[in-house]
């Protein structure tokens, strides 16, 4: 049983009140297997998601209360993951917040099947990952970071960062290129002269 | 003012509550206004006026100087201003704005600063007389405009809201768009003056100018170009047709011609937007690329043409559908072929077999070509040394520097202008010497698109057109050269050939670039090189020696150091076109042709000037104050060269003094600078009727107008059908206002749109139902707690319709507070994938987890978009951290706190807000505004931020790396703008930045060659 158990820390345990429900088929990239566990899925020691359909929502309103009540405080983080299977979502879809919310539950909203079991393969698979992807990070190649911040001036696209590069060779001649000069660049126009300058000669702070 | 403009004012006028006017483009909607605000007087209270642009805003004050001292003749002192409308300065502490409201004078003000201080009651309700919207076409029930307007009319019922728009064609790009916009600002007149307007036409035909219609035939390459173009722009619709996704009938090619032809586009496909495939979505931004190049066809010489295709091909080379499709290879050849052509050295040439092998067997041709040169080079290899030859002599840059069509007829425009005026003067020279006042406005007006093509006409006509292409040829064999030496050093390898040392080595020898991606064949572009090295090494000579400037003669000096044909040859190139350049074109040139339709007869010879003279030294002077105000510093495009300048340009005949003028500045200069000769280089609209305008206001002026058309253009396409365009809105607009159903109130004053359909919440109707008899109970109104900033956005506009009152005022956390536990940050979907990307929400989250008991990240999609993140066909088979899924999943993973909530729409937030709110506290504004704020700031003021900081500058210097979030305020207390941080030494910057890793890695960055792939 230790095997099991190990076995067990890998795969997402799923409730047997799931059985039949065809979100299983979409859980591919992670094994998973049937457990006696108080939520639908076991995603990890402290995690675990519960899963209602809006069209079942709508028949049965007062389910999702139940069962979040019944998962108590073992949990760090409840997921409440909701398949929006209703053309009218409005209403529902507020009932299902307000619920969530009240009760310390994080609600994640998919579109179909396939997108609600990504969101616990992912959980499952992400369980000790760094949030590195999603903090502040830079391309390191050139043109990306030219890109990058020349694209913070509105209406400034890439081809314009191109067009900018090959004209005055490097940043800092673009930052201390005149107007003039930045309206003789093609595809540059009036407007996107005048931004460009002012990001430039415009001191960072209006009031001294 | 005339006749119709009087009428228009006195109509909007006639009605307390204000009205919408509706008029065409052109029709000098700045000196409308302007009227309005003379009529103005202090003592009604203050007169707001809304959204406009800086261009239109100098408008106005210009024709308000204009219209006052017209008034004015038997003012003792001309020179004085009228009470000239100023803005509010944002950065202005918030007393202070409650005395400038209350002055009294008419002021410009944004709407996002008004909606703050109507809100924090800093505007006093009695002391405002109206409101003055501009560019009503954007306005919707949920813009700020319409907030504006609503807290408005519930402080004061009785002040008037007029509002203004010039784009017709935008008042009809939604269902009902007029009807709503009127609804939404709380007014029930709607005033149409169409240029077809029997009094509008009547005006402004009653003496019109002497128009000259002159249309230029296009040269064999563009018109091959623009029919490769429309033929790749029709291919791009048929394909987007066959997806049956759009409405097949709004989807023709001269609609193409314009931009809100992507708005049409869009329009329909963004409900379906995820649904669409990535195809679709390509053809629908290639549309937009292409249209592009229609435009700049007319509009660019044919060397920065080609410069800007070639960036094309680099920055979306890849994706594109129509960069492959045929019809575009021939868009890129002929384009080329205007440039240049590739020749042997014996003078064959070879570009012929490019042409017959399109793009596909781009390679079998390579193998061909190589062939030949080798055949050239054995037969040329007695007189240089073997190796070279073959890379190099083979092939001979032929240049073709094709002139556009246009300048050499606005020459002889000009001369002939000039001849005419010589022929008057003499003919006139025994009569009395009356007319002083001509002299000091004969010049003539060059009205063009841009400030560019003002400046390459300057030249053109100054130095000479061969002279600017070259200039323009050498700045682009320059790049590739600089381009060429860059990727050497980078690859850095020995594999070049040692010994040969030719061309200061900058040429790369064939095997070298055999690796590039690159559609231009190898042969040429090793050619292009050649050329280019020449070139730059003809500057480095420039700068030894540093004498002065003319090519022709440094090209032969330098010739010596390559193979022998090709110096020769450029200069007996340049020799060929330029004797070309003076024979006489044939264009066609029809006389008196209309403006618009065609109801034009006979030209009109009132010389005479000589009412209107009595003010002139008055008016003079204020017209170089005038001049002078405009010209300050921001590129205000106003040069004037007497005919002196032009002694550099030899064998020419005299020229008239001219002018440019860039459409796209949008100056309104007609009445300041009185040209009475123009000529119109690129055709608009506007454009048009401005003249009109200003010839109906200077009847005695005996004004000519040149129109410069390419025949058989899109250009020409495009102006008639801009026309019937905006003809076809006000139908729409007439017909729309017959039908229109306004409700009323006692008051005679309209009900907006929110006041009896408001969808009520779920709560509020239990609620109802509860208490008997629906008797609303006296609540206390919920607040909300909103961040300056967010007043772009809809939002607190939606939350303010559904009763619940608004503070704003400066969160450093979160956007919304709508409890003392609960914080809000409201991200749209775009919104969310970016900052995604850029990291901002993690750190967004990560300071609200820190200081709030229920963080919550509102997804807010919008309601004519699709609801879901993304397509069933984009979630893929496996987990990758790309997706928004995983990105989603990792920040719950982290932020085990963070509530997320959905929601459907802006209208389906507010509910979600109310219903959160149901049991909680109301938020403590002075407690909300202390979080998060850094304390070595000090105090945050209460007041907007970006009027606060140049936030763009801001956001550029923090995308810069070596800053870092601790590190970029003292940069900015460092210097004053980012111009300035670009000069500042290495030493001053890690002194800055506290660390000298990051201040190398800030300085490299801004001195690093830029790789431009071209």
């Amino acid at each position: 049983s230790a095997i099991a158990s190990a076995q067990n820390r890998n795969a997402i345990l799923v409730s047997h009140r799931q059985r039949g429900n065809p979100l299983l088929k979409h859980i591919r990239n992670v094994r998973w297997a049937f457990a006696d566990v108080v939520c639908d899925y076991l995603l990890g020691q402290s995690t675990c998601a519960l899963y209602i359909s809006l069209r079942y929502h709508l028949l049965h309103p007062d389910y999702l209360y139940y069962r979040i009540r019944e998962l108590q405080k073992n949990f760090k983080l409840r997921v409440v993951l909701c398949h929006v299977d209703v053309e009218d979502v409005v209403k529902p879809l507020l009932e299902v917040t307000r619920t969530a919310m009240l009760h310390d539950c994080t609600l994640l909203c998919g579109w179909s099947l396939e997108e609600c079991g990504r969101y616990l393969e992912t959980i499952k698979v992400y369980e000790n990952k760094p949030a590195d992807s999603i903090r502040e990070q830079m391309d390191t190649d050139y043109l990306s970071r030219l890109t990058h911040a020349l694209t913070t001036v509105r209406h400034v696209n890439k081809t314009d960062v191109v067009t900018l590069g090959s004209a005055f060779g490097s940043l800092s001649h673009i930052m201390d290129a005149s107007m003039e000069d930045l309206a003789r660049c093609p595809g540059i126009g009036e407007r996107k002269v005048k931004r460009l300058y002012d990001t430039f000669h415009e001191p960072f702070k209006r009031v001294s | 003012m005339l006749p119709f403009q009087e009428q228009i004012i006195s109509d909007l006028l006639e009605d307390p509550n204000g009205g919408l006017v509706v008029l065409s483009s052109g029709l000098s909607l700045p000196s409308l206004v302007a009227s309005v605000l003379l009529l103005h007087h202090p003592s009604q209270g203050s007169l707001l006026i809304l959204s406009a642009s800086d261009s239109q805003k100098s408008a106005i004050v210009r024709s308000l100087r204009r219209l006052h001292h017209a008034d004015s003749t038997p003012n003792p002192n001309p020179n004085s201003d009228p009470p000239l409308p100023s803005d509010i300065p944002g950065d202005l502490p918030s007393h202070h704005r409650t005395a400038i409201y209350s002055s009294g004078a008419a002021l410009f003000v944004t709407p996002r600063i008004l909606i703050a201080d109507l809100l924090n009651s800093r505007v006093p309700p009695s002391a405002v007389a109206g409101l003055l919207v501009l560019n009503a076409h954007r306005l919707s029930d949920t813009s700020t405009e319409a907030f504006i307007a609503r807290v408005f009319r519930s402080l004061s019922r009785s002040a008037p809201v007029r509002a203004f728009s010039d784009r017709p064609h935008a008042m009809v790009a939604g269902f009902a768009k007029a009807e709503r916009i009127l609804k939404c600002l709380f007014i029930r007149r709607l005033h149409l003056w169409p240029r077809f307007h029997v009094q509008v036409s009547a005006d402004l035909e009653h003496n019109p100018p002497k128009v000259i219609d002159v249309r230029v035939p296009m040269t064999p390459a563009m018109k091959g170009i623009q029919t490769a173009v429309l033929e790749a722009m029709d291919a791009c619709l048929k394909e987007l047709r066959r997806t049956n996704k759009v409405d097949v009938e709004d989807l023709t090619v001269e609609k193409g011609l314009f931009k809100s032809f992507d708005e049409i586009v869009r329009r329909q496909l963004d409900p379906i937007w995820h649904t669409i495939g990535k195809k679709t979505k390509q053809l629908v931004s290639d549309l937009k690329t292409l249209r592009k190049l229609l435009d700049y066809l007319v509009r660019y010489d044919a060397v920065t043409y080609l410069k800007y295709l070639d960036t094309l091909r680099v920055s979306e080379g890849v994706r594109s559908v129509w960069i492959f499709a045929d019809s575009s290879h021939k868009i890129f050849e002929l384009a080329k072929k205007r440039v240049y052509q590739v020749v042997r050295a014996d003078g064959l040439k070879i570009s012929a077999d490019g042409k017959s092998a399109p793009g596909k067997k781009r390679k079998a041709n390579d193998d061909h070509k190589r062939e030949k040169q080798r055949e050239s080079g054995a037969a040329l290899s007695n007189e240089t040394d073997g190796g070279r030859v073959e890379s190099n002599v083979g092939v001979v840059l032929d240049e073709v520097l094709e002139e556009a069509p246009k300048w050499k007829v606005l020459r002889e425009l000009l001369e002939e202008i000039e001849e005419e005026r010589r022929k008057e003067t003499q003919s006139r020279e025994g009569q009395l010497i009356v007319e002083d006042g001509r002299d000091n406005n004969n010049f003539v007006l060059v009205a063009c698109k841009d400030e560019r093509s003002c400046l390459q006409l300057e030249d053109c006509i100054f130095k000479g057109p061969n002279q600017v292409l070259r200039e323009e040829w050498e700045k682009y064999l320059l790049g590739k050269a600089q381009l060429q030496g860059l990727r050497k050093r980078n690859r850095n390898r020995s594999q070049e050939p040692k010994g040969f040392g030719l061309l200061d080595g900058v040429v790369a020898s064939g095997s070298s670039e055999s690796t590039e991606p690159s559609s231009i064949s190898k042969l040429e572009n090793d050619a292009l090189l050649a050329a280019a090295s020449e070139i730059s090494n003809l500057v480095k000579e420039v700068i030894d020696v540093g004498n002065d400037s003319r090519p022709q003669t440094r090209r032969k000096g330098s010739g010596k150091g390559r193979g022998k044909g090709k110096p020769n040859k450029v200069v007996a190139k340049v020799q060929v076109s330029g004797k070309k350049s003076e024979k006489p074109v044939e264009n066609k040139i029809v006389d008196n042709a209309s403006l618009e339709k065609g109801e034009q007869q006979g030209e009109t010879d009132s010389v005479m000037k000589t009412q209107g003279e009595t003010g002139a030294e008055s008016l003079q002077g204020f017209q170089e104050v005038a001049l002078k105000s405009s010209s300050d510093g921001k590129g205000v495009p106003r040069r004037q060269r007497q005919e002196s300048a032009t002694a550099e340009f030899t064998d020419a005949k005299p020229l008239p003094p001219v002018q440019f003028y860039a459409l796209d500045s949008d100056q309104h200069i007609l009445e300041v600078w009185k040209p009475s000769v123009i000529i119109v280089y690129h055709p608009d609209m506007t454009f048009v009727r401005e003249i009109e305008i200003y010839k109906a206001d200077n009847q005695s002026k005996n004004l000519k107008v040149y129109f410069l058309f390419y025949e058989d253009s899109t250009e020409v396409q495009k102006f008639d059908a801009s026309i019937r365009r905006e003809n076809a809105a006000f139908e729409s607009l007439i017909r729309q206002k017959s039908l229109m159903m306004i409700p009323v109130d006692q008051d005679g004053r309209c009900i907006g749109p929110n006041a009896s359909n408001e969808p009520q919440s779920a709560i509020s109707q239990n609620s109802v139902t509860r208490k008997a008899g629906g008797i609303k109970p006296k609540e206390k109104e919920m607040q909300v707690i909103v961040d300056m900033r967010e007043f772009m956005s809809s939002l607190p506009n939606v939350l303010h319709q559904k009763g619940m009152q608004i503070i704003p005022v400066t969160l450093e956390v979160g956007d919304y507070v709508l409890s003392p536990l609960i914080c809000v940050e409201r991200k749209s979907i775009s919104d969310l994938f970016q900052s995604f990307a850029s990291g901002r929400l993690y750190h967004q989250v990560e300071t609200m987890v820190r200081y709030y008991r229920i963080p919550v990240l509102l997804i807010e999609f919008s309601q004519d978009k699709s609801f879901s993140l993304q397509s069933a066909s984009e979630i893929g088979d496996d987990v990758s951290p790309t997706s928004i899924i995983s990105k989603l999943s990792l920040l719950v993973l982290h932020f085990p706190r963070l509530r997320l909530v959905w929601s459907r729409s802006v209208h389906a937030t507010a509910e979600i807000f109310a219903s959160l709110k149901a049991n909680q506290d109301e938020p403590d504004e002075s407690k909300a505004i202390r979080v998060g704020v850094p304390s070595e700031d000090g105090i945050v003021e209460d007041d907007v931020r970006a009027e606060n900081y140049n936030t763009s500058a801001v956001e550029f210097l923090r995308r810069l790396p070596g800053v870092t979030d601790s590190n970029y305020r003292a940069l900015m207390d460092g210097c004053r703008n980012l111009a300035e941080l670009a000069l500042l030494p290495v030493e001053r910057l890690a002194e800055l930045m506290g660390s000298q890793k990051a201040a190398r890695m800030l300085k490299e960055f801004l001195d690093a060659k830029c790789p431009t792939m071209l």
